[in-house]
């Protein structure tokens, strides 16, 4: 009997409410989706839709109202704050509208930085940085400070940083809102180069028209619930 | 482990650099702060070795020999016996214990009346060996007429001023000393002025009276014995590392001998240098109090700072407790960088201006009496190891608790709201 593999990510009728001066304001409500492993997954919708605010939940950021989100079929709800964040650092990647890289850190220190959390010895580190660093196109600027580098480049660094671990999960939240058209098309084409080659589950929350036309599953958010989700190859999803 | 310890330390270095101006006014503030502490500390320190030297040379030394009830009584009948003076003697001839002594001298004390043909004073006599007497008390030095006791003098005594004035002597005058003997009789004893001392001290140009040792001996029938076998030390902080070893030494003869620091055995002296240490002390945790307060400001500042930066350490994998930690560490280094520059810069100065002292002589006239005592009008500042490594340990810790606070605050960062922080 074939076993369905787990999702990379699964959202049980997920709820997030805020309070906000004694109002209740409902950012996500009853979202449930499935998103399979090596998906290029895209949440779209207006200001205010709720993508951030998922991609948060998925990430484990922040904590749902109700419902449940799990990761590698490990249920976020029910962890610790100590676990959520040690699954954050071996299996979730994220990529940031400001790239969020740290500052004092050089441009390989930012890119290992997991890594080394994690306590992967320093030759294997560097190993993998040179690599991933050569295949995105920024290779030579490991011993760069964010500073020093273009906007393009800063999210470059971010993404390698999101993707060195292999985590099951990149979530990227308006990766091309703060670069120009050419950068823009540059990122999404390394991006899509490491999903199709290594097989890492991206999942982005934008308006970037040109990310939506790459994605392979589209997900449409309107006040915070789901209105659609369809593959652009025209596969049912789950 | 040591990977992550040291990621997290680089980035606490490289963030305290990266507010270069921040981090050096902060800096700055502390190091004075530091040297202020260190400076004040090695004058205050100086004032008290000098303050506890004239005490106890006026005094019973720096460790005293005494009956066991003599402190209380105040009586002869409770003298210390040749043999305990002996005993006493052999103990400070002990190799752990001979390098720190500087001089001893015998005493016999006693609360007497001095009578004139004018007038009659209660004095304080001491019946002195004068040559042990010249390296002990000094009171030789004070000298305004006459000459100071010699060996072989037998009816003679050495007065004070005031005393002089109040019976009305001068060199070569008669008066005679009333009290009560070893026998519980009331005895006279006649002597003659050899000598008259200002000490600038009212209550010891008063009531202090020097009369040779035998003669107060004689006089008070007390035989070979003493009241008290002073003993002064190179150094006042050797005093409890003394005290203990002769303890030890005479822990089967303490029915005979009992052996007190000059905190028991001058108690006004030692209270009064314990309110003037109090004051010492409300100054430092002023001065921590404001060093605290500067690393609290300048470290919580940057992490309110960089909520968004903590946000995303967090949204990668940090714990709080490793947020926390490159918090406190920046904290930390920000203390050690200042609490060591301080720490030179204050030895510095000291050593540069007031190595030969500090001359306060411009805010008194004449003699600075203070406490029964009267001091030197120069302070020469003093260092101690035990000093320096009380000064960094209290630095350290008041760095480790003002660290606290900022690194508990960047543990309470929401994370996703943290994403939307703007600078």
């Amino acid at each position: 009997m074939n076993q369905k593999p787990v999702a990379a990510v699964r959202t049980h009728d997920v709820w997030k409410v805020f309070e906000h001066d004694g109002i209740a304001v409902e950012a996500v409500r009853g979202v449930s989706i499935e998103i399979e492993r090596g998906e290029f997954v895209v949440l779209a919708g207006p200001s205010g839709s709720g993508k951030t605010t998922l991609l948060n939940l998925l990430g484990g950021l922040t904590n749902a109202s109700r419902g449940n989100v799990s990761i590698d079929g490990r249920d976020l709800t029910t962890m610790s704050e100590r676990q959520r964040a040690k699954l954050r650092l071996e299996r979730v990647g994220f990529v940031f509208q400001a790239y969020n890289l740290l500052p004092v850190l050089t441009a390989r220190e930012n890119a290992e930085f997991t890594l080394l959390l994690r306590g992967m010895p320093e030759a294997e580190r560097h190993a993998r940085v040179n690599r991933l660093f050569e295949r995105i196109g920024i290779g030579g600027l490991e011993d760069r400070r964010p500073a020093k580098l273009s906007g393009g480049q800063q999210q470059r660094v971010a993404v390698a940083r999101a993707v060195v671990g292999e985590p099951a999960l990149v979530l990227a939240d308006e990766p091309t809102a703060n670069l120009d058209s050419v950068s823009s098309a540059a990122l999404l084409d390394v991006m899509t180069q490491l999903n199709r080659e290594l097989g890492t589950t991206f999942v982005f929350a934008t308006h970037d028209a040109a990310l939506m036309e790459r994605a392979q599953r589209l997900i449409r958010l309107v006040d915070g619930a789901v209105a659609s989700d369809r593959r652009q190859d025209g596969t049912p999803t789950a | 482990m040591t990977g992550r310890l040291s990621l997290l330390i680089r980035l606490g270095v490289r963030n305290v650099r990266r507010q270069r101006r921040r981090s050096f006014l902060t800096a700055l503030a502390m190091g004075l702060g530091v040297a202020v502490l260190v400076f004040s500390r090695a004058l205050g320190d100086g004032a008290h070795e000098d303050w506890i030297q004239a005490g106890v040379r006026l005094g019973t030394g720096h460790v005293a020999f005494q009956h066991p009830r003599f402190q209380a009584s105040g009586k002869l009948e409770d003298r210390l016996s040749s043999e305990a003076v002996q005993t006493a003697l052999t103990a400070l001839e002990l190799p752990e214990v001979r390098e720190y002594v500087a001089a001893a001298a015998s005493r016999v004390e006693l609360q007497a009346l001095a009578n004139s043909a004018t007038a009659a004073v209660p004095v304080a006599v001491a019946g002195i060996d004068p040559e042990a007497e010249r390296h002990f008390s000094q009171l030789g030095d004070k000298l305004i007429d006459g000459r100071y006791l010699e060996s072989g003098d037998r009816l003679h005594a050495y007065i004070g001023e005031r005393l002089a004035k109040r019976l009305d002597l001068d060199v070569g005058s008669r008066l005679v000393l009333t009290g009560q003997d070893a026998t519980g009789e009331i005895a006279g004893q006649f002597v003659r002025v050899v000598g008259i001392f200002r000490s600038g001290l009212p209550e010891a140009d008063e009531r202090v009276v020097h009369i040779p040792l035998e003669t107060a001996r004689t006089w008070l029938q007390v035989g070979d014995a003493v009241t008290t076998l002073g003993v002064l030390l190179e150094s006042g902080w050797d005093v409890p590392e003394v005290v203990g070893r002769l303890r030890v030494q005479l822990v089967d003869d303490q029915d005979a001998v009992r052996v007190l620091g000059w905190r028991e055995a001058m108690p006004e002296l030692d209270a009064a240098i314990k309110i003037d240490d109090y004051g010492d002390y409300i100054f430092h945790v002023i001065l921590f109090a404001l060093v605290a307060l500067a690393i609290v400001n300048t470290v919580l500042m940057s992490v309110m700072h960089r909520t968004r930066e903590f946000g995303v350490l967090r949204a990668l994998g940090l714990t709080k407790h490793q947020t926390a930690w490159i918090v406190f560490s920046e904290g930390l280094i920000l203390t050690a960088v200042s609490g060591l520059v301080g720490m030179v810069v204050g030895f510095a100065f000291t050593w540069i201006f007031f190595r030969n002292g500090l001359d306060y002589s411009f805010a008194f006239e004449g003699d600075f009496e203070f406490s029964g005592v009267i001091l030197d009008t120069i302070i020469i500042p003093e260092f101690r190891i035990m000093q320096v490594l009380q000064s960094l340990g209290s630095i350290f810790l008041v760095g480790v608790f003002a660290s606290l606070y900022p690194a508990y605050r960047a543990t309470r960062i929401d994370v996703a709201e943290a994403m939307k922080f703007e600078a």
